[in-house]
C-alpha cells in the first residue's frame, strides 16, 4: 500500500500543475520573429501551397523564409486581409469570384506586372487562355491573379451502392428522394452547402433570393440535415464511404474524392449532374483557385518570384499532387507538365470525365445573400442535432 | 511601492496581458455590430439579442448536458482507479499512470481518429466480428453513445489525477484509527475515505466539467456533427459565418454560464472548509 505523503498545501499546488502543464500543452507554440522581407515570403492559401514539397525547393533556392498559413475556406481568408493584415501576407490563394469582385475592388490585392504574366496563361489549357476572366479587373486591362488548381465540386459516390449514370441523371434529386435519408453525409464545407441546398431546392445560388425560395432553402437545409448519417471532413467522408457508413455525400467532387481514389478506391468518384437548376440549366459548380499578391504596404519581392516558380511544369505537377487532395492545374495545357502525370494520377483526378464535367458546370461565384442562407443553415443544422 | 507589489509585478503584468487582455477584448468585441471587424464600432446589444431570438439553446443544453454526464460517469470510473492507485496497486501504480499518461503525448484528434478505425463498419472491432462470426452489427459511430465515449475517455485524465490527489491526503493514521475503533470497510469508506477525499474529487469535477464544456472534436469525429455543441456554434461564427461578434457574444456567454455553475458548486462545497482552513 502506497501512503504517499502529502499536505494540503502541496496538494492544491500539484493540482495547479498538473491543471497548468494540461491547459498548457495545447498552447505551446509562438510566432517567429519577422525577418527582412528581402528574403522572407508568407502565403495565406488553400493545403497544398503550405506542402514542404512546394515550398522547400523554393525556400532552399532561394535562401528564404516562406511561411504559409493553409485555411478550407475563402471568406475567413478575406476577412483576415480585411481585419488588417495585408502587412502580413504577401500572397493569397483563394477560389475565382473573390480576386476580382471582392479583393480588388477592396483594395486588398494589387495587380501583377501583366506582360510578365499573361505569357503563363498561353500554355494553360484551353480554358484558361488569356484573357482568362477570373484573373482579369473588371475592364480587362489587369491581371490580378494566376490560375492554377480546379475541379468540379459538386456531390460525391460510392458507384458500387449508385451509379454514375444514375448519380448524373437523377442529380441533386438525389436529396429529394426519401428513401436516401440515412444513407448521406454532408462535407463539412458551409459556404459549399449553401450553394448545394440551393441546388437541391431547385433554384440558382449564385443570385439574390426571393421570399418564397429563402422558406424553400429553409425547409430544404432542415430535411437534408435532419437526414444525414454524418457531417464531417473530408477524411470521415471518405472513410464512411469506402466503410459503407455512407453510399453519397454532399458537397464534394475531384478535390475531395481524389485521396481515396489514389488510395486504390475508384468506385469513390466526384459526380457532376447532367443539368441543373445553375445558368444555362447546367448541373455542376466548378472552382477555380486564383493566387494573388496583396496589397502589402511593405511586399516581400519574393511574391511574385514565388507565383513564376508554380508555373514550371514539374511545380505545377507537385503542386498538383501534393500533401492533402490532388486536383488538375491548368498547366496540363501544357505537355511538358501533361506527360509528368502518371495513368494512376490521372484516374485519381478523374481526367477521363474532366472536361466534360467542367463541361456540364457553372464557375463558383458570390452568393449575393450568403449570410442570411449560412445563418439559415447553422440554424437547421442546429435544430437537426435536437432530435 | 511595497517590495511585495513590486516582486508581484511581473505576474501582475503577465496576467493583465495574457489573461485578463484577451478576456476583455472578447468581451468589447460581443458589443460590436454583427459581421464587423473592429473594436471602433458603436456599441450595440444586437449580438445578444440573436442570440435569444435564435435556437442557440440547443446547443447551449448539450454541451452542459454532455459535460454533466461525463463528469458523472467519469466520477464513478475515476475513483476506484485513483484509489487503485495510490493504495492498491502498490509498485505497479507509476506503470498504470503512466498508461493513462501517455496517451496525452498524442494529439487528442489523432486518438479520436483511432476511435473512429475501431468503431467504424468493417472497422477493427465490427470487422473482427464479422469475420469470426459472420455477423454484421451496426456501428455505434456518429451516435450520442460514441460522443460520450469520446468525452469519457479524452478527460478521464483530468479526473483521475486530482483524485488520486485528494485520496492520498486521507492518512493512513485516520483510516486505522476507525478501523481500530470497529468501523466496517463500508463506514471507513464512506466515513472518512470519501469526506477526506473530497477536495480531489470536487476539484476534478471542477476541472473536468469546464473542460468537457469546452469541448468540441468528440462531437465532431465520433458523432458525425449528429449534436452541436455551443462551441462548434462559435467556430462556425468566426469562420464561415465571419460573424466575430456574434461568436464572441456566444463565448462571453458560455464564460458566464460556465463561471456561475462554478460558483454555485463552489458556494456549495467550500474548498476551504474542505481543506479545513476553516
Amino acid at each position: 500500500m502506497t501512503n504517499v505523503s502529502l499536505s494540503r498545501r502541496n496538494f492544491m499546488q500539484q493540482s495547479a500543475l498538473w491543471a497548468a502543464a494540461f491547459a498548457g500543452a495545447g498552447t505551446l507554440g509562438g510566432t517567429a520573429a519577422q525577418a527582412a522581407r528581402e528574403k522572407e515570403l508568407n502565403i495565406l492559401c488553400w493545403e497544398g501551397y503550405n506542402s514542404a514539397q512546394v515550398l522547400d525547393p523554393f525556400r532552399s533556392s532561394r535562401g528564404a523564409t516562406v511561411k504559409a498559413e493553409s485555411l478550407t475556406n475563402d471568406p475567413t481568408m478575406i476577412n483576415r486581409l480585411r481585419a488588417g493584415e495585408t502587412s502580413i501576407w504577401d500572397l493569397i490563394n483563394v477560389n475565382n469570384p473573390w480576386a476580382r469582385k471582392i479583393m480588388l475592388p477592396e483594395k486588398l490585392i494589387k495587380p501583377l506586372d501583366r506582360a510578365k504574366f499573361e505569357p503563363f496563361f498561353e500554355k494553360m489549357m484551353p480554358a484558361f487562355k488569356p484573357p482568362y476572366q477570373w484573373a482579369m479587373d473588371d475592364s480587362g486591362a489587369q491581371l490580378i491573379g494566376m490560375a492554377q488548381r480546379f475541379g468540379p465540386y459538386s456531390f460525391v459516390v460510392n458507384t458500387d451502392k449508385v451509379s454514375r449514370a444514375t448519380a448524373e441523371d437523377q442529380g441533386w434529386n438525389l436529396w429529394n428522394d426519401a428513401s436516401s435519408a440515412g444513407k448521406y453525409g454532408i462535407l463539412e464545407s458551409d459556404d459549399w452547402n449553401v450553394f448545394c441546398i440551393c441546388c437541391i431546392a431547385g433554384f440558382d445560388p449564385f443570385k439574390q433570393h426571393s421570399d418564397d425560395e429563402v422558406a424553400k432553402f429553409t425547409e430544404t437545409a432542415k430535411r437534408v440535415f435532419k437526414g444525414a448519417k454524418l457531417v464531417g471532413d473530408i477524411a470521415t467522408m471518405n472513410q464512411a464511404l469506402v466503410a459503407g457508413e455512407i453510399d453519397f455525400h454532399l458537397t464534394g467532387g475531384t478535390y475531395s474524392a481524389s485521396p481515396a481514389r489514389a488510395d486504390g478506391h475508384p468506385e469513390i468518384r466526384g459526380i457532376t449532374p447532367k443539368s441543373g437548376p445553375l445558368a444555362g440549366g447546367k448541373g455542376g459548380i466548378a472552382w477555380i483557385e486564383i493566387t494573388s499578391v496583396v496589397n502589402n504596404p511593405t511586399l516581400s519581392p519574393l511574391a511574385e518570384d514565388f507565383l513564376a516558380y508554380v508555373q514550371a511544369p514539374d511545380v505545377a505537377h507537385t503542386v498538383a499532387f501534393a500533401e492533402g487532395t490532388y486536383n488538375p492545374v491548368a498547366q496540363m495545357g501544357n505537355p511538358d507538365c501533361f506527360k509528368l502525370f502518371t495513368k494512376e494520377e490521372l484516374d485519381a483526378i478523374q481526367w477521363d470525365s474532366l472536361a466534360e464535367e467542367m463541361d456540364r458546370s457553372v464557375e463558383y461565384d458570390i452568393v449575393p445573400d450568403y449570410d442570411k442562407l449560412l445563418d439559415i443553415m447553422t440554424a437547421a443544422k442546429r435544430e437537426a442535432s435536437g432530435g | 511601492m511595497s517590495p511585495g507589489f513590486r516582486a508581484s509585478l511581473p505576474v501582475v503584468i503577465f496576467l493583465l496581458a495574457g489573461f485578463a487582455a484577451p478576456l476583455i477584448a472578447v468581451t468589447w468585441f460581443s458589443f460590436m455590430p454583427a459581421r464587423t471587424f473592429s473594436f471602433a464600432g458603436a456599441a450595440t446589444l444586437e449580438n445578444y439579442r440573436t442570440i435569444v431570438e435564435s435556437t442557440s439553446y440547443i446547443s447551449f443544453l448539450w454541451s452542459l448536458g454532455l459535460a454533466a454526464v461525463t463528469v458523472v460517469l467519469l466520477a464513478f470510473i475515476a475513483y476506484p482507479v485513483a484509489y487503485g492507485l495510490v493504495r492498491v496497486f502498490g509498485k505497479w501504480s507509476m506503470l498504470v499512470t503512466l498508461l493513462f499518461t501517455i496517451p496525452l503525448f498524442v494529439s487528442e484528434n489523432i486518438r479520436l481518429y483511432g476511435w473512429v478505425l475501431f468503431l467504424i463498419k468493417n472497422g477493427v472491432l465490427l470487422g473482427t466480428i464479422k469475420s469470426l462470426f459472420g455477423v454484421q452489427a451496426e456501428s455505434m459511430l456518429f451516435t450520442l453513445p460514441a460522443i460520450i465515449l469520446g468525452m469519457v475517455y479524452v478527460y478521464l485524465p483530468f479526473m483521475l489525477f486530482p483524485m488520486s490527489l485528494g485520496i492520498s491526503m486521507v492518512p493512513q493514521d485516520t483510516r486505522d484509527a476507525a478501523v481500530d475503533l470497529g468501523a466496517s470497510r463500508w463506514q471507513v469508506f464512506r466515513e472518512v475515505e470519501l469526506p477526506l477525499s473530497m477536495p480531489g474529487i470536487l476539484i476534478g469535477c471542477l476541472l473536468t466539467f469546464v473542460l468537457a464544456v469546452g469541448a468540441i472534436a468528440e462531437a465532431k469525429v465520433l458523432g458525425g456533427q449528429q449534436i452541436i455543441p455551443i462551441t462548434h456554434d462559435i467556430e462556425i461564427a468566426f469562420t464561415y459565418a465571419q460573424n466575430w461578434p456574434l461568436g464572441a457574444a456566444l463565448a462571453v456567454l458560455l464564460m458566464l454560464v460556465v463561471g456561475a455553475l462554478v460558483l454555485l458548486v463552489l458556494r456549495r462545497f467550500d474548498l476551504d472548509v474542505l481543506l479545513g482552513r476553516r
